[in-house]
């Protein structure tokens, strides 16, 4: 009770911050400060003062405990990991309200933490409700298939649609053979690697089709290193899944047959999808809520949560033994990682900003990815871009420049786009679906790696030797 | 002392109280998933889960979980693979995966997990 009473009032605390926020807006003026920043990516012209970089000091607890906490104090962690994150999140947040007077960032904040609940709560409870039964045996081609079908269509449907979609069929499919790598390679290609072709794959990619790039830039520029890193990872996978003998008992005959319920909570699917764009940036007729924290996009969205719920039949959810749990452990911990991360990215973009010119593709590449694999890689994104189109002079805020660079320099929204969303696959939290992906699994009885684990036995042996690959063939020498 | 079986067959349920869960047969737990803990250890020195056996029933006590009714949630079930006391162990033909779920005024549903369930044994 205490701790959701913590969560309902951070989460106040940042709608009353952003109506004050409003009225302030006009004239605030940020006094005595001996590092002032002009902010490019969290607002068109406003300024914020740069934070002490002991405040980093709470995001880097709330990582170590999320790596540590199931390894090491399991009970402890399992019962107070929400307040923990919470009360984690409430330092940033006092800190900037009493000693920065800032509270556009931690508006800022809000708005994209609850963007990114409403997609992630409304594709989660939308799928829960579709139930797909393949009846075939389960082999090295056949899952390599699903996996190459995953990267596929989470360029469609998102790559937490597609993961949510599939994570269930695919670990049915291998319920005789099924170990950590099918979940872990899951979540390398479908909750990740897979969506990078387009703005609806990943969020960073659409948070730079809301600034102005092109909806098929990203698919031009990026489909050639997108296909031969999707087929060399699902190679590696079919390499495992051969070695993997465990089914040899398995006498079952099958149908072939695949079926699927829950015809209605496709339609679900198409309006997230759609509501995705409904965004004033986008459609000019949509009315913008401002100063309130959410728009019409998140209305429908958790609409669509509270409809697809209870027009969902009762046999698919048993089936799916469909519990808000995934989601909500998704909800507090990112709670946390929001607020704890604002002083951060801020230093990032500062340091982005200051060290802009001599930053190459290739640098931008490692920097973008390997920060977006512990931080969140949509703000990871848009500094780094911002940072990129800063070295030749241009603002990321101006639509026309957005134009105008990736038509001149469209190496270095390739760079920062393949490494925000290829490197979510390097942590579970580098992306909202990795931790659903893992805690779905564990409720089906499949004992996943700890954080560290899943870094030093997959992540890093696997990809990061295919990712440096990817910046020696694309990025490498390049200016 | 009634079979798995007949338990089944029947609709017979079983009780809850608090983290207590009596089953009315007896076996050997081999896995039990209960939310996202997965217990395979059943000796006294892990805290997840202790298997006790009496004439009449078999008792589970989950140290993590205070309050079955309230930490199992609508569509969720207690998961176990278990072996009927009496049958081969080691022989999976005998391995049986069961639901039991909590479903108020101490009532335990017992049923066998269908092929829809995902459960890896």
């Amino acid at each position: 009770m205490i701790i959701k009473k913590l969560f309902s009032l951070i989460i106040l605390a940042l709608v009353l911050i952003s109506f004050s926020a409003e009225i302030k807006a006009f004239d605030q003026n940020v006094s005595d400060t001996s590092a002032v920043i002009e902010s490019s990516v969290l607002n068109d012209s406003e300024e914020y003062q740069l934070p002490s970089v002991f405040m980093v000091i709470p995001f880097i607890i709330l990582l170590l405990m999320i790596a540590t906490g199931p390894l090491f104090y399991h009970h402890f962690w399992e019962k107070y990991y929400p307040l923990i994150s919470v009360l984690l999140g409430l330092v940033t947040v006092f800190y900037y309200l009493i000693f920065l007077n800032d509270t556009h960032s931690l508006l800022h904040t809000a708005t994209e933490y609850i963007s990114f609940i409403a997609l992630l709560s409304s594709l989660f409870v939308a799928s829960g409700g579709i139930l797909i039964r393949v009846d075939k045996k389960s082999t090295p081609w056949l899952n390599a298939g699903i996996l190459l079908f995953g990267s596929v269509i989470a360029n469609i449907i998102g790559t937490t649609g597609a993961s949510m979609l599939l994570i269930r069929p695919f670990i049915k499919i291998n319920k005789h053979r099924i170990k950590p790598y099918h979940i872990i390679f899951f979540i390398f290609l479908v909750s990740n690697i897979g969506g990078c072709l387009t703005p609806i794959g990943d969020p960073p990619l659409f948070l730079g089709f809301l600034r102005g790039v092109r909806f098929f830039l990203v698919i031009q520029e990026v489909w050639y290193i997108w296909l031969p890193t999707v087929l060399l990872v699902t190679a590696v996978f079919i390499y495992f899944d051969s070695r993997n003998k465990s089914d040899v008992e398995d006498t079952n005959e099958y149908s072939g047959k695949i079926e699927f319920k829950g015809m209605k909570n496709v339609l679900y699917l198409l309006v997230i999808i759609i509501s995705v764009f409904i965004d004033p940036a986008v459609m000019s007729w949509v009315p913008s809520l401002s100063p309130l924290p959410i728009g019409l996009r998140e209305i429908i969205m958790f609409s669509v949560v509270v409809i697809a719920y209870k027009t969902a039949s009762e046999d698919i959810l048993k089936a799916n033994e469909f519990n808000f749990e995934p989601i909500k452990e998704v909800a507090y911990l990112f709670v946390g990682i929001f607020a704890t991360m604002i002083p951060a990215l801020q230093l990032i973009s500062y340091e982005a900003n200051v060290l802009g010119e001599k930053l190459t593709p290739g640098i931008f590449y490692w920097a973008t990815g390997s920060l977006s694999a512990f931080l969140d890689n949509a703000p990871t994104y848009l500094n780094f871009l911002s940072a990129a189109m800063g070295k030749f002079g241009m603002n990321v805020n101006l639509p026309s420049e957005v134009l105008r660079f990736e038509k001149l320099h469209p190496i270095y929204i390739s760079a920062v786009s393949v490494a925000a969303v290829f490197f979510g696959a390097m942590t579970y939290i580098g992306n909202g679906p990795n931790f659903m992906v893992k805690s779905i699994s564990e409720r089906s009885g499949i004992r996943m790696p700890s954080f560290f684990g899943y870094m030093l036995k997959y992540s890093i042996p696997i990809l990061l030797p295919i990712f440096t690959l990817v910046w020696l063939v694309f990025y490498f020498g390049k200016v | 002392m009634k079979s798995l079986d007949e338990i089944l067959q029947n609709n017979i349920t079983g009780m809850y109280y608090g983290n207590r869960v009596l089953l009315p047969f007896h076996f050997i737990a081999l896995k039990i998933v209960i939310e996202k803990d997965i217990i395979t250890d059943f000796s006294i020195r892990e805290k997840g889960a202790y298997v006790n056996e009496h004439p009449d029933f078999t008792e589970i006590y989950f140290m993590d979980y205070p309050e079955l009714e309230t930490n199992i949630s609508k569509y969720e079930n207690i998961k176990l693979v278990i072996v009927e006391k009496g049958k081969d162990i080691f022989d999976f033909n005998t391995h049986r995966k069961i639901a039991i779920r909590p479903e108020g005024n101490h009532i335990l549903s017992i049923k066998e997990l269908d092929e829809n369930t995902i459960f890896i044994e």
